[in-house]
């Protein structure tokens, strides 16, 4: 073959592929966008609806679960497919339970392409806003009204506070099967031998703060990536001293929500804190679970305000005998307008049923077994953590100290529990993160995190493009 | 690979393929017939028709839809979507955050090169024309040793060099340690938890693990430079320092500006290191990149339409950043360039 008589020579050939080689920086940024496309899918073959199959599960069917692989692992709904696959009321329904770290985006095509799976525990950090899939998801209040394995009303069994998390305006879009309990958490020997007392209200820090630094300690650390488990803190002690007052104009993102005066005074009290060094500085410069550590295997500091996962999390790097419990994370001084033992308690751990999925009554039944006194007492023996359904952990807490103080915590409370759905709702955490590493360095004043804090409420209420959620 | 068009133009001036021009150019033309053989069809097809259809359709086509995406306020969990037209892009200019990110990015594209390469070139001259001043040009004694133990960094993939210097710069880790032993008193500063350093903490560790690559390919392109040239110069009594910015350097220009675009491109992506490093964004975001906040613009807050647009965004800047440095160096290229199409 003679390559000098071709038209084309190698240099234009090749001049030509760089080029379109020059273009490949695109590449680079864009092109993992996917594209929309297909629809269809949903609905099924529906099987008869009988007292043992209140969903109408078709007989031999498979349920496609997508679980969110976490501190809780999948192992928890495997097992409650497995007596799925045994229950004789429905003819032969069995799970695939896959897991995943990374739902939102595993699940995104699956979405867009109208095939998304039957049931999926929409949780983690990469978990999918609920203000986009909201209206792809089931109704699940059917799940609430329908009778457990051991025939009894389902809604019946369950902790106040599992459909405040799970309703988005009007809907009850998830069910949220770990009962998460929202406190602050110290080592009860060192508390023991010191005589110390767990604060009750924001006014007892100081003197703690005090005691701490008397002994080489700090009151309060923090991790860079968990800094806003300070504004949790913060935002939570405002609404056990205020209420609604506090909590409805945040969860609405209004104007000046983040200078209500309690919220002020709590800010107020923790600068305080700040600048008599009462908080370990270089948090910021910290990884979360080593700052954690920090607290519960060098005992560094004396609090840790964090959700009741923080046992299970810090397991393996807990100091021998620290003998971890918590108290509700408290008002602000005695004269809070909430009643006694008010408290931020809710389930996480959301569970949702897409309503383009082939087989959403397979999903709700699934739903329903893992409900089940069986399915529910094997969690709780496993995982060291209560689930929403109520008269599961013994007296003893299996063992486990923190899990008794979260059990006598939601006794108190009773029906005093609220949520924040918000932050989580518009994915704010991101933004919230620098600010908040910034308060707790001593870098900003009080007016200034509150300015800033707004301005970023301010900026998602403005945004037209944002679709906003009443919460109530 | 990418955007080494100009390095590839140098590489066509051989004499192979002006020999391909000439005899072209003697012989005339040949008529269509001739020339559509099913070698040459068979050619094509493999060897253009292919790849242009692969490249169409994996790399084309999703930067087309990109760019419609970035105009729309696709959610991204939904085949629904509005056009919008540019409201993103104006949203996106006047987003404070988004304007610190690009800001952090373009820093990063100015320095991590510029630094990179600096220290690259000097260690690529030690090795190789760094040595006695008598006999052959050579480089330092042992340097073959260092040339291997410099490349290391590159060798470990970047998340884990992220994870490690994390650890290194965490408050308790080892660089506040190694200062305590030589007396410095850190009291516990956190390196990344400090808007002054956390940048500059940042920078280092991309450096760290770029230098041994870029001296490599330095001292390939100081090898290609004939030894001829070197001596003259010495016997002319030019010294290393001479040596290097005189001969050396003009004469590796094109792997010089290569190494500066590549570098640019990583400093503006900058993902890895920086999730890894700061996943939080540094504070008050001092190394937040876009990249970053794109992500999390598309999987936190569902907003794949705004997420498409700072892609796109992203995108444009890396090329005129590309074309900038080819401008540049065109310009400081002198009369050698000038003949070049």
């Amino acid at each position: 073959m003679e390559l000098t008589q071709t038209s084309i020579s190698r240099r234009n050939l090749l001049r030509g592929a760089a080029a379109t080689a020059l273009l490949l920086p695109f590449g680079m940024s864009l092109a993992s966008c996917a594209a929309p496309g297909g629809g269809g899918g949903g609905g099924g073959a529906k099987g008869e609806v009988t007292a043992d199959n209140p969903f109408g599960v078709a007989a031999n069917t498979e349920v496609d679960a997508v679980i969110f692989d976490g501190g809780y692992g999948v192992d928890y709904v495997e097992n409650a497919a497995k007596i799925m696959a045994g229950n004789k009321g429905l003819d032969g329904v069995t799970a695939k339970v896959s897991a995943s770290t990374k739902i939102a985006q595993e699940l995104q095509p699956r979405f867009v392409g109208g095939n998304p799976p039957d049931l999926v525990d929409n949780s983690g950090a990469n978990s999918i806003g609920w203000n986009t899939i909201l209206d792809q998801l089931e109704d699940l209040s059917d799940v609430l009204e329908a009778e457990n394995l051991e025939g009894t009303k389902i809604a019946d069994t369950l902790f106040d506070g599992v459909k405040a998390p799970g309703t988005f305006g009007d809907k009850f879009a998830a069910i949220n099967y770990v009962f998460t309990t929202y406190g602050i958490w110290y080592s009860g020997s060192l508390f023991e031998e010191n005589g110390w007392e767990p604060p009750t209200t924001w006014q007892d820090l100081k003197a703690l703060g005090e005691a701490a630094k008397a002994q080489g300690k700090y009151l309060f650390l923090w991790g860079k990536e968990a800094a806003t488990y300070y504004q949790t803190f913060v935002v939570d002690s405002a609404i056990i001293q205020s209420g609604d007052d506090v909590r409805l104009p945040l969860e609405n993102l209004e104007e000046g929500c983040w200078s209500h005066p309690t919220l002020q005074s709590i800010l107020t009290v923790l600068y305080e804190l700040i600048q008599a060094g009462y908080v370990k500085p270089g948090g910021g410069g910290t990884q979360f679970t080593e700052a954690q550590a920090q607290w519960s295997l060098d005992q560094e500091a004396l609090l840790y305000p964090s959700g009741s996962w923080i046992e299970n999390e810090m397991k393996k790097t807990t100091a021998e005998n620290f003998q971890m419990k918590g108290v509700r994370e408290m008002p602000l001084d005695d004269k809070a307008t909430t009643p006694a033992g008010f408290m931020r308690a809710e389930a996480g751990e959301p569970f949702i049923v897409p309503s383009k999925a082939k087989n959403p009554a397979g999903g709700k039944e699934l739903l329903r077994t893992m409900l089940s006194k069986e399915a529910a007492s094997a969690f709780s023996k496993e995982k060291l953590a209560p689930t929403v359904v109520k008269d599961i952990v013994p007296e003893d807490g299996f063992g486990s100290t923190a899990l008794v103080s979260q059990v006598e915590m939601i006794a108190s409370a009773g029906s005093g529990m609220f949520t924040i759905q918000s932050f989580n709702l518009y994915g704010m955490n991101s933004d919230q993160l620098p600010i908040w590493n910034s308060f707790l360095d001593g870098k900003m004043t009080v007016a200034d995190i509150t300015k800033q804090l707004q301005d970023l409420t301010d900026k998602i209420r403005n945004d037209s493009s944002i679709e906003k959620i009443e919460i109530k | 690979m990418t955007l080494n068009a100009p390095g590839l133009d140098a590489a066509l001036d051989t004499s192979a393929v002006v020999t391909a021009r000439t005899g072209r150019r003697k012989a005339p033309r040949a008529g269509l017939r001739r020339r559509m053989t099913f070698d040459y069809v068979s050619f094509l097809l493999v060897f253009l028709g292919l790849p242009v259809a692969i490249f169409l359709i994996f790399v084309i086509s999703p930067f087309i839809q990109a760019v419609y995406y970035a105009m729309t306020n696709w959610t991204g969990f939904s085949p629904n979507m509005d056009f919008v037209g540019v409201d993103n892009f104006v949203k996106l200019f006047q987003d404070p955050t988004f304007l610190q990110a690009m800001g952090n990015n373009v820093l990063l594209a100015i320095v991590v090169p510029l630094i990179t390469i600096v220290i690259a070139l000097i260690f690529a001259s030690m090795i190789t024309v760094g040595g006695p001043s008598h006999g052959q040009v050579r480089g330092l004694t042992g340097s073959s040793f260092y040339r291997v133990v410099s490349f290391f960094p590159y060798v470990i993939p970047a998340i884990v060099i992220a994870i490690l210097w994390n650890m290194i710069y965490t408050p308790s880790g080892l660089l506040n340690g190694l200062l305590g032993v030589i007396g410095v008193d850190t009291n516990g500063f956190a390196w990344l938890g400090d808007a002054r350093t956390a940048m500059g903490a940042t920078i280092f560790v991309i450096v760290w693990s770029m230098v041994g690559f870029y001296m490599v390919l330095f001292i390939a392109a100081i090898k290609g430079v004939p030894s001829e040239t070197l001596e003259a110069a010495r016997i002319d009594g030019a010294g290393r320092f001479r040596t290097v910015t005189s001969i050396i350097l003009p004469q590796i220009r094109d792997n010089v500006q290569t190494a500066y675009i590549y570098l640019g491109i990583l400093a503006l992506d900058a993902f890895v290191y920086m999730v890894g490093l700061n996943s939080t964004g540094g504070p008050g975001n001092s190394t937040l990149v876009m990249s970053q906040y794109l992500f999390r613009t598309a999987f936190e807050k569902g907003q794949f339409g705004l997420a498409s647009a700072m892609g796109v965004v992203l995108a444009v800047i890396t090329l005129l950043f590309a074309a900038i440095v080819i401008g540049v160096f065109r310009l400081i290229g002198g009369k050698d360039e000038g003949g070049r199409s």
